[in-house]
């Protein structure tokens, strides 16, 4: 390969110029003339049956427009994939506190505001399932649909992964580990709370701008929700203001039903939540229970696992079965065993709902897993680093699914990389034993993470582009870029294929009317799928240029060279790219193309737990260093490092920066992120209460990257967003054990937990939703 | 009632109701869209401007208190022509911005703690950034961006 002119080059972030300046326009910065303003009545009761709803009142209200409830759309507005179990406005039952009912458009954000407060809504309450353990309970009360097997209705789902016998296995092992962990749920936090604004259009259908992850996904449950043709609905992406795993679901929901009263009103109508109002009633990362069998020989040989999670859905299903299947396939961790079991449990509570958030699973059972190997690491008596070493996957190894690695298996590398740069072994010895008030620990952990869907599902995006009149370049993808730094990505990608400038190329935000379906934008496949759709469109623009430079410059395509932009024949004068686009124009070709590409078909038996989950992996290890407060159990983590495998790095300050953010998150995860739901009431209903960590609690993170190149990603590329954060709070739970001799085993790792080992006892109730639902 | 006041080195004079936080004014009388709102209690730091030299959540701001006093907001930092001045620029070079959605905050507070001093030490820095949350980046590019800058205005002066 010719040496790579922009990629793994620095380069400027397509958006960055219009964010700093202040002009980026994000949903709640977009105002149009003689615009509405929704409002949702939300439930104050965590599982309830509506009795009576009657929004007459409401439309008497000075300035109120129009109100809707689930009567107002195809089949009770049901929606959900892959279960098809929530509505857009709460059907004959509600489930969660914050759940949606009715929803108001109105003159001004007061009289929506009065409006709901009008609307006549009685709640005749139910018993409901607070707590997951007993949510399968014979006599426990039904949250979840009606089933037409003979499972308890709250049973959601059980994913398993199976090789050989562990326990079995166990029995024969000299060393053994039975261990409990536990995870509690996360907000996602995006500092932009969810929003959205629809715009009814002349033919009788809708515009829909919405923050949303996956524009395509949108588009198809408001076309099936509000009943239209497909082409009467069309969704564009402005810029997302924030959502790791987060702007799905709720986005639908709100679209479907701002754009309901965008065509009772014919005017255009907006919604935009307040931060209360996003806590209460938007889905966060579940909580789990997890038990961790572990058995490996007295020479540090780890031998068999067996993991049992049970998981929390919430009232819905959202992303669950997805996200414990994610969960399932990680959870035995990045090693090879003899025998191996996993069995993932989902069930319905009462607990507000879950669904996607970073990692996907596997930041949850991670969690888990890299925390029992050190335990079983310090059982054996080997250094937690020389254990992974020892066990960990490389090229040639076969996964507890069976699944043979055959390239790009960067994990044993990071493993070395982050002992060398984190000084590991002289400060994991002067670190030992240590007596006073301040104790300072090093703890790592190791990780996979499988590229893109997966076995979950078709997997695939579409890019176009077209030289447009001014020699700009115009190019699409179907995957929206939320942060990430997608579009970046995208254009260098572009820019490389077609040996043009990244300045030429415009990278449009989704907009449905012309970009090409893509699936939707999760599981970190933006970089792998719409990467390799923006190389083929950008090779296909390329191929049709080439043959127009050839024809130029009378030469044979293979006698063509390109300097700079430029294009140079057997007679050594280069010719300007503007001048082949001319020609190309003069010689009636079509200078635009499109790109699709679809990742090779892989298969997963989930009857029998065995397969080939994903195409390839991520591989990293983190190393955290902190500093515990013996007086007070206050943690700051002090020195961080981070080693990652994504295959080639193709934007390097967006690849620094997702590791960055990514352990930041997991630091929160780790030590200070706390959700509680008191009897289904949440108690966490802004920032003042829910703790996300600051510039001081985030210490200076050395990020390094061993690319080792999957012959399948766009130059190599896998995947760097989700893995960034996955492995981060078990390196930190690690370094407090090392620190402090004392493990905890349930995150976060809140003062109470660091300090005595156990949660003190705290009151909750329902007065933070029922005001936050009111303000 | 009428809240006179200089905002972005211009002054103006506006009529607004009295219980209006400087926020809603910036946003809603004003059309000023760069401050944004992310929690209204004073914890994100997403509606940061700057007030008579300090740094403020302009939703804890009622909007007369803003009367007779100096307010730069997101839209009164850019450089002479009105593209990105050093500390923007120097934002986009060290890939300080993801989602974007606090940076405007973060411009902001960049800008209060560079008023104040040219030698802020990264522990400055970030103490300086204490109220201002993201989500995406980690901080640690945001604090390149404003350390490279303030090393640039040190070598300027």
């Amino acid at each position: 390969m010719t040496e790579l002119q922009y990629i793994g080059k620095p380069a400027r972030r397509v958006d960055a110029l219009e964010k700093v300046m202040g002009k980026a326009k994000y949903i709640a910065d977009r105002k149009l003339p003689g615009m509405l303003h929704a409002r949702c009545l939300r439930s104050e009761a965590p599982h309830a049956l509506i009795k009576k709803l009657d929004v007459t009142p409401a439309l008497a209200v000075p300035g109120v427009r129009a109100v809707i409830t689930s009567e107002d759309f195809f089949e009770h507005s049901l929606f959900g994939f892959p279960v098809k179990d929530e509505y857009v406005l709460a059907y004959r039952k509600v489930r969660y506190v914050g759940e949606a009912i009715a929803a108001v458009a109105a003159d001004t954000p007061e009289a929506a505001l009065a409006g709901v407060q009008a609307i006549v809504c009685e709640l005749e309450p139910l018993p409901g399932v607070f707590d997951m353990e007993h949510a399968l309970d014979p006599d426990a009360a039904q949250v979840g649909p009606d089933r037409p097997d003979d499972q308890h209705p709250n049973f959601l789902d059980l994913l398993i992964v199976r090789q050989a016998d562990p326990l079995a296995e166990i029995e024969q092992c000299a060393v053994k580990l039975d261990e409990r962990y536990s995870v509690g749920p996360q907000e996602h936090a995006y500092i932009e709370p969810e929003g959205a604004l629809a715009v009814p259009t002349r033919e009788g259908g809708v515009l829909v701008y919405a923050p949303n992850q996956s524009p395509f996904v949108n588009y198809g449950v408001l076309a099936m929700v509000l009943d239209l043709p497909h082409n009467l609905v069309r969704v564009i992406q402005p810029p997302v203001g924030g959502s790791f795993g987060g702007k799905d679901d709720q986005i639908y929901q709100m679209s479907a039903q701002v754009a309901k009263l965008a065509l009772l009103t014919g005017k255009p109508v907006r919604l935009v939540y307040s931060r209360e109002e996003s806590l209460i009633s938007s889905y966060k990362r579940d909580p789990m229970h997890i038990r961790i069998r572990l058995g490996a020989d007295s020479d540090g040989t780890l031998r068999a696992v067996k993991f049992e999670g049970l998981m929390d859905s919430g009232a819905y299903a959202s992303e669950s079965t997805f996200t414990a299947w994610r969960g399932s396939i990680h959870a035995m961790g990045a090693y090879r065993y003899n025998a191996c079991a996993v069995d993932i449990k989902c069930v319905y509570t009462n607990n507000g709902y879950y669904g996607a958030f970073r990692g996907f699973g596997n930041t949850e059972v991670c969690a888990g897993i890299e925390q029992a190997i050190d335990e079983l690491a310090c059982a054996v008596g080997m250094d937690p680093l020389d254990f992974r070493l020892k066990n960990c996957l490389h090229v040639g190894d076969r996964t507890a699914h069976g699944q043979i690695l055959t390239e790009s298996v960067g994990l044993p590398d990071c493993i070395k990389t982050v002992r060398r740069l984190s000084d590991w072994d002289r400060k994991r010895a002067a670190y030992a034993n240590q007596t006073g008030n301040i104790r300072r620990g090093i703890g790592v952990a190791a990780l996979y993470h499988g590229t893109s869907l997966g076995a979950e599902g078709a997997d695939y995006a579409g890019s176009t582009i077209a030289v447009e009149q001014n020699y700009s370049i115009d190019l699409t993808s179907g995957l929206t870029d939320y942060g990430t730094g997608s579009r970046t990505v995208f254009t260098l990608i572009a820019a490389e294929e077609l040996g043009v400038s990244p300045d030429r190329i415009h990278m449009q935000r989704p907009d449905t009317d012309t970009a090409i379906e893509s699936g939707p934008t999760v599981a970190s496949r933006s970089t792998m799928l719409g990467g390799n759709a923006a190389r083929v469109a950008a090779d296909n623009l390329r191929q049709t240029l080439d043959y127009a430079a050839a024809d130029l410059l009378g030469c044979e395509l293979h006698q063509l060279v390109r300097s700079g932009e430029a294009y140079v024949g057997p007679d050594e004068e280069p010719v300007a790219w503007e001048r082949v686009v001319d020609h190309a124009r003069e010689m009636g070709l079509a200078l635009s193309a499109h790109g699709k590409w679809t990742a090779p078909r892989i298969e997963w038996d989930h009857h029998h737990g065995t397969g080939t989950p994903y195409m390839a992996y991520h591989f990293a290890s983190q190393v955290a260093e902190v500093e515990v407060d013996m007086r007070t159990g206050v943690v700051q983590v002090v020195n961080f490092w981070a080693v990652h495998d994504p295959g080639k790095v193709i934007f390097p300050q967006g690849a620094y920066g997702q590791v960055y953010g990514g352990v930041a998150q997991g630091l929160g995860y780790a030590l200070m992120e706390q959700i509680t739901y008191t009897n289904g009431y949440l108690q966490e209903t802004n920032f003042e209460s829910y703790l996300i960590p600051t510039s001081v609690d985030v210490p200076e993170i050395t990020a390094q990257f061993v690319e080792a190149p999957f012959s399948k990603g766009p130059y190599g590329a896998k995947n760097i967003a989700e893995p960034s954060m996955v492995p981060a709070a078990p390196a930190i739970l690690n370094a407090i054990y090392h620190a402090t001799g004392k493990r905890v085993r349930d995150l976060p790792a809140n003062l109470e937990r660091v300090l005595l080992g156990h949660d003190l006892a705290k009151g909750g109730s329902a007065k933070a939703c029922k005001l936050g639902l009111k303000t | 009632m009428l809240i006179e006041f200089t905002l972005n080195y211009q002054p103006i004079a506006i009529e607004a109701p009295p219980d209006v936080t400087l926020l809603h004014l910036l946003r809603d009388h004003l059309n000023l869209t760069g401050a944004k709102e992310g929690c209204s209690v004073g914890e994100c730091g997403a509606c940061s401007v700057i007030m008579d030299g300090r740094l403020v959540n302009s939703c804890l701001v009622l909007a007369p208190q803003a009367h007779g006093s100096e307010i730069i907001t997101i839209e009164g930092i850019h450089a002479p022509d009105g593209g990105p001045n050093d500390l923007q620029e120097n934002f986009i070079t060290y890939g300080a911005v993801q989602c974007g959605i606090c940076i405007p905050g973060m411009v902001v507070a960049g800008e209060a703690l560079l008023m104040r001093t040219l030698t802020p030490t990264r522990t400055e820095i970030r103490t300086a950034l204490a109220g201002n949350l993201c989500r995406c980046t980690g901080y640690q590019q945001i604090v390149d961006a404003i350390e490279a800058t303030a090393v640039q205005r040190r070598q300027a002066s």
